[in-house]
């Protein structure tokens, strides 16, 4: 199975290469023979191709960039979407899916207008900080970390997260991400798929499936991706304690 | 008077504060709440000279002096690191007369990248280096783009730029200004054509964010570049490394200044040629200055040799949370060219805030140690797992490997079981938990 990195080299604001090395290896273990491709402006993507697109994080001019270029593939991009494809944006990236940006440059930056929101991007403040998110349908704490300077509103339908420690779409919002179809948004930055092997167990699961119905995720042991999840997680735990 | 009051209380703070070894940030603080504007009223000496930028500050800095001082200057700089508002006003308060006057022929200063633009409110610097722009402590600085546009607010008209051409990003900080200064390196044996790190930074303009073409890479993003679409390109440099030479540890500057490396490694030969081009713009001969910092030694601590029972080595100080930090002591600790072991220490990711953050740790060229001489690795500290993680996604063979999550447990191994000479590769936040346990040469 083909699994695409999308703008690698542009939406790669730190670690990112870790999701694709991690994950292919993973599938491997399930007994796919997985080939990352990376695709990035400039080039023709045949979005239907793949079992699962990942897109991360990229410096506000970065995604400007890499937005021009997927509005010219946003019909295929669509449709992928729409047909259940499992894809994860993290960062700033899941803002390119909105109606618009409020840029930096002072300039308004038409989105896919995949989901109805819009995102207004503030050059005086930027929001660093880990993160702890609850969700309901992952069971477990999912950590990590923020890195953006923007506020996100208009959002209708299914987020993904509760926010425990970190900030979430937008100011007053302890809600984080978004879900459409198959497509799990996050503002979590870098190699969020090392850190947290459940989730990155959901999501074999789900692209396992597809790929065979009767896809059943055989249990392997990662003992240092699993301890440096629980390292980090109690870490963050302790620290929302002592505050 | 409030100005004569004002100076008065921060030196008396600071003495007391030497007294009980307290740091240097608290009497400027307490000076800029006596009087906000102190910084305005004094009267600064005829070189005012920061540098800031990613790496490389403290090095340079310290270069710097060394040159100007053989020189007969006297120069006051903020050699304990305070580099931000407070530390700044409290070292110039300290080399001020009561009246505001400094002393000294030079004031330095170590600048923090996003503060300088709270400091280059009060004055402004004569002389403004800028270094480079790396992925650099991400977790407070956002990402490099980011802090260019926060150095951009600290740069005045009046303050002459001097900037490393082979950063791409940095010497977009010369357009629109009328006096820059670039300085380089030239190709030298181990610039490459393509790009080896695990990112590229300069795969895209800064300028225009079109592709760019590099003629070769000296690391990371640093090299000479153009962009075929807007014209960005590496400057002519006015003064320039034309020789390097790692393997005999010499460089030498305007083809005729040879000056002998200490510690052999490029990006020690940047700290220098920066220092260097500020040498040369006070009014000093190239080859004083080449004589004043051949075969320096920095003393700023952050290479130590060290005995840990029987065995020899070297630790490397490094900066968490910066991969270009890391992948250059990598290189260090490649280059032996004998049995070598090396140490890796993650056990708080910084000193200064919290974080849990260890994403940077994937951006770091740990393939490096994929190398015959190095034949044994040992990670250790709380976030030994998420090394031996990043490690697992290497070809080097597990056998190798040690994981411990005790600083103390690691040591033990060390002294135990290193093989030939031990590089210990870690960060100010961690390094003096191995320090403590070893007999530092």
């Amino acid at each position: 199975m083909k699994i695409l990195h999308l703008y690698y080299d542009l939406m790669n604001l730190y670690g990112e290469n870790g999701n694709m090395r991690v994950l292919s290896r993973h599938l491997e273990d399930q007994g796919f023979a997985a080939e990352v491709e990376r695709k990035t402006v400039g080039e023709t993507i045949e979005f239907s191709e793949y079992a699962f697109i990942y897109c991360g994080s990229g410096t506000e001019r970065n995604q400007k960039v890499a937005l021009e270029h997927l509005k010219e593939h946003a019909e295929g991009f669509q449709k992928a979407v729409e047909s259940g494809i499992p894809c994860l944006f993290t960062g700033n990236s899941l803002e390119m899916l909105g109606s618009v940006i409020h840029g930096l440059d002072g300039r308004d930056h038409e989105g896919l207008s995949l989901l109805p929101f819009s995102v207004q991007e503030d050059k005086d403040t930027r929001f660093t900080g880990d993160a702890v998110f609850t969700a309901d349908w992952l069971g477990k704490d999912f950590v990590g970390f923020i890195n953006k300077c923007t506020d996100l509103t208009g959002l209708s339908g299914e987020t993904l997260f509760t926010v425990k420690m970190g900030k979430g779409n937008s100011a007053n919002d302890n809600r984080e991400g978004f879900r459409l179809y198959n497509l799990f948004a996050t503002y979590l930055t870098g190699p969020m798929l090392v850190k947290n092997p459940h989730f990155m167990q959901y999501l074999i699961e789900l692209i396992g499936k597809r790929d065979n119905e009767s896809f059943v995720y055989r249990e392997i042991s990662y003992p240092y991706e699993e301890d440096s999840y629980q390292v980090t997680l109690n870490a963050l735990l302790d620290r929302i304690q002592t505050k | 008077m409030r100005m004569f009051l004002t100076i008065l209380v921060c030196k008396l703070l600071r003495f007391i504060g030497k007294l009980i070894g307290k740091g240097s940030s608290l009497p400027g603080e307490i000076a800029l709440k006596l009087d906000p504007n102190i910084l305005r009223k004094l009267t600064l000496p005829k070189y005012v000279i920061a540098v800031t930028g990613s790496n490389g500050k403290t090095s340079t800095v310290e270069m710097i002096s060394q040159i100007l001082r053989k020189s007969g200057l006297t120069v006051a700089y903020n050699k304990e690191g305070s580099n931000q508002i407070e530390g700044v006003t409290t070292f110039l308060l300290s080399d001020s007369t009561l009246r505001g006057k400094l002393r000294s022929d030079v004031v330095l200063i170590e600048s923090d990248e996003r503060f300088a633009r709270h400091t280059f409110k009060h004055f402004i610097p004569t002389h403004y280096v800028i270094t480079n722009l790396y992925r650099d402590q991400l977790t407070r600085n956002g990402h490099p783009e980011w802090v260019y546009d926060i150095i951009g607010q600290s740069i005045h008209e009046g303050s002459r730029l001097i900037l490393n051409a082979d950063d791409p990003l940095v010497s977009c900080f010369g357009y629109g200004k009328e006096d820059v200064i670039y300085f380089g390196v030239d190709r030298f044996s181990e610039s490459t054509e393509e790009n080896t790190s695990v990112y590229n930074d300069g795969k895209y303009c800064p300028y225009c964010k079109a592709p760019m073409e590099y003629e070769y890479y000296h690391y990371n993003h640093i090299g000479n570049y153009h962009c075929e679409s807007c014209g960005h390109r590496r400057h002519d440099t006015q003064y320039t490394v034309t020789e390097v030479n790692l393997s005999d540890g010499y460089i030498i500057i305007d083809g005729e200044h040879r000056i002998d490396l200490a510690l052999k490694s490029i990006y020690n030969v940047y700290n220098i040629l920066a220092a260097y081009s500020v040498a040369r713009l006070v009014g000093i001969d190239g080859e004083k200055i080449a004589e004043s910092i051949s075969s320096y030694v920095l003393k700023n601590g952050r290479v130590v040799t060290f005995t840990a029972g029987e065995k020899k080595g070297t630790l490397l100080t490094s900066k968490h949370e910066n991969s270009i930090s890391y992948d250059q002591s990598l290189r260090v600790a490649r280059a032996h060219p004998e049995d070598t072991t090396v140490m890796v220490i993650v056990d708080r990711v910084s000193r200064k805030y919290f974080t849990s953050e260890t994403s940077w740790l994937w951006d770091i060229d740990f393939e490096l140690l994929e190398h015959d001489n190095i034949k044994k690795i040992i990670l250790a500290g709380a976030y030994a797992s998420d090394l031996a993680g990043r490690f697992s996604y290497t070809q080097i063979d597990p056998a190798v490997i040690t994981v411990k999550k005790q600083v103390a447990d690691a040591v033990e191994e060390l002294k135990k079981h290193a093989v030939g000479y031990s590089y210990v590769i870690t960060c100010f936040s961690d390094k003096d938990k191995f320090l403590a346990q070893v007999l530092v040469d």
